[in-house]
């Protein structure tokens, strides 16, 4: 897969992993969603796609 | 069943896509998360606000790499500290709310107010990544398992690499809470894989194994990874811990307050600068940068830490960029022989700057004598002058002691063409440390060290 196709999937992936912590009244998924979270936005900039410093200040 | 699957596990790197990026990129993206860094720290940290404002800089004005060395001031560890003290633990130097935190470490404090150090669970992933290339490229795997001969305390030491681990996705053995002898009867019994420790602390269980007649090179180790203090990128240390560990041995360099920033090469005789979470600058006296192949201070900007950001810090660690590659085939800055010392350490003799790293690397060269010293440093009206103690060899006898002084003397002479008084010890008689060793004594007059200090920044 290209940086690209990988980047695409990813952004996909976050942007559903934020509606479900937003959806959620679930503790533990709200959690683990923050996680999903911050790891996606860890891949991107392992890939230098480079927006913010975290993923709290990207959303 | 695998935790990789079995192509990606053949990867040489960690992360192929930075780990070889040809140099103009690199940058390019450098210049992208600095900006990033800068913008995030002065909006969310008084401290750097402060900073900024107070030389008259605005994040939108560090367009170019050349504008953020020009314009952009250092940092050093007594401002964090400044701006800790205006509220405690954290003050103006805090960027994040406390939710957010997920661990804290503290410097001990020996040179005056400890530096509090806070993780969020962002940044400890990422101290965790910063070991994970040296892991990986020492062909180390999930199926690995590490032991840590390590109290698990308030100094972020080991905990990093244990970070590493888990992010590696491999086993952590603790060895906290024993004592030496323990530790080894555990090595024996959980037969881990590799182990962590400093330099001097590898070696020193090297004794504790001799008084319980174990062998080393017979254990399970295969690997032991050293950090903590120069060592590992010194090939005569790095030999002595190899052939009493029967192990392949390899270094990480890092700093406690800003985290894991270089992972040795798998070539092992020098660091890498972590290019996907790290910036780094080599600067001169002047803070001007040194050209390639010359000594100078690490500088060095974290893209990890979102709790409390450090931008253009002051390490004081001496290093040298080499002016080319090593042969792993990473793009990443590469500093042969690691740290060399430390600005506050400077030694100058009839006008030959000595450094304490080329010290331990030559006294390695005197047969008959171990790996334990101490460097005193002194001052008369004009000169600095130094002093080395170094252990005999248990096997040495003492009638010899005159001899190996004068031995390691000409050594001094010879290759650096200065001269070094020696006196040799008995083993056993130096101190012996679990963490960082104290090895530089400086005794030249305070306002020797004060210019030396002003003179570095500190």
């Amino acid at each position: 897969m290209t940086r690209e196709e990988t980047l695409d999937r990813l952004r996909d992936l976050q942007t559903r992993v934020r509606e479900l912590r937003q959806a959620s009244d679930n503790p533990a998924i709200e959690r683990t969603m923050q996680l999903l979270d911050l790891y996606c936005h860890m891949a991107r900039w392992e890939l230098g796609d480079v927006r913010t410093m975290n993923a709290e200040t990207e959303s | 069943m695998h935790l990789y699957k079995p192509e990606v596990e053949k990867q040489k790197f960690w992360n192929p896509h930075t780990q070889t990026m040809p140099r103009a990129e690199l940058d390019q993206l450098h210049l992208r998360k600095l900006q990033t860094a800068i913008e995030y720290a002065y909006a969310r940290s008084p401290m750097y606000r402060k900073l900024l404002d107070r030389h008259h800089v605005r994040p939108e004005q560090i367009r170019t790499l050349d504008d953020f060395v020009k314009r952009l001031p250092f940092i050093d560890k007594k401002e964090i500290l400044d701006a800790q003290a205006v509220g405690p633990p954290f003050g103006d130097a805090l960027a994040i709310p406390e939710d957010f935190f997920h661990q804290r470490f503290a410097t001990s404090g020996s040179t005056g107010a400890p530096l509090h150090i806070p993780l969020t669970y962002h940044s400890a992933e990422l101290w965790g990544e910063s070991w994970v290339y040296l892991y990986w490229a020492a062909g180390l795997r999930a199926r690995h398992s590490f032991y840590f001969p390590f109290n698990w305390g308030i100094f972020a030491a080991f905990w990093s690499a244990y970070m590493g681990v888990r992010r590696l996705g491999a086993t952590v053995i603790s060895g906290g809470g024993l004592d030496s002898k323990a530790r080894l009867r555990q090595i024996e019994q959980y037969r881990p894989d590799v182990m962590l420790a400093t330099p001097t602390y590898a070696l020193y269980l090297g004794e504790t194994a001799r008084e319980m007649g174990v062998d080393l090179a017979k254990t399970s180790i295969s690997t032991v990874i050293v950090s903590g203090e120069p060592g590992g990128s010194i090939p005569a240390t790095r030999h002595a811990i190899e052939e009493l560990w029967g192990a392949r041995c390899y270094e990480l360099y890092g700093i406690a307050e800003i985290g894991p920033t270089n992972p040795g090469c798998p070539m092992q005789e020098g660091v890498h600068l972590c290019e996907d979470w790290y910036q780094a600058l080599i600067v001169d006296e002047s803070g001007n940068p040194v050209e390639p192949g010359e000594v100078g201070e690490h500088i060095v900007t974290s893209y990890i830490q979102d709790g409390q950001p450090l931008i253009k810090y002051r390490t004081h660690d001496l290093v040298r960029r080499a002016e080319r590659p090593c042969g792993c085939g990473t793009t990443w800055a590469y500093y042969p022989g690691g740290v060399l010392g430390r600005t506050d350490h400077m030694i100058i003799v009839k006008g030959v700057n000595v450094y304490p790293a080329a010290v331990e690397a030559l006294l390695h060269r005197v047969a008959g004598l171990s790996e334990h010293y101490e460097l005193h440093v002194d001052r008369d009206a004009t000169n600095d002058f130094v002093t080395v103690k170094a252990e005999a060899r248990p096997e040495i006898d003492a009638a010899r002691y005159a001899e190996l002084g004068r031995d390691a003397e000409s050594v001094f002479k010879s290759v650096i063409g200065v001269s070094i008084d020696v006196a040799v010890q008995a083993p056993s008689s130096l101190p012996r440390y679990e963490l960082k060793a104290k090895r530089f004594f400086d005794h030249r007059p305070a306002a020797h060290r004060w210019q030396l200090a002003r003179r570095s920044g500190s």
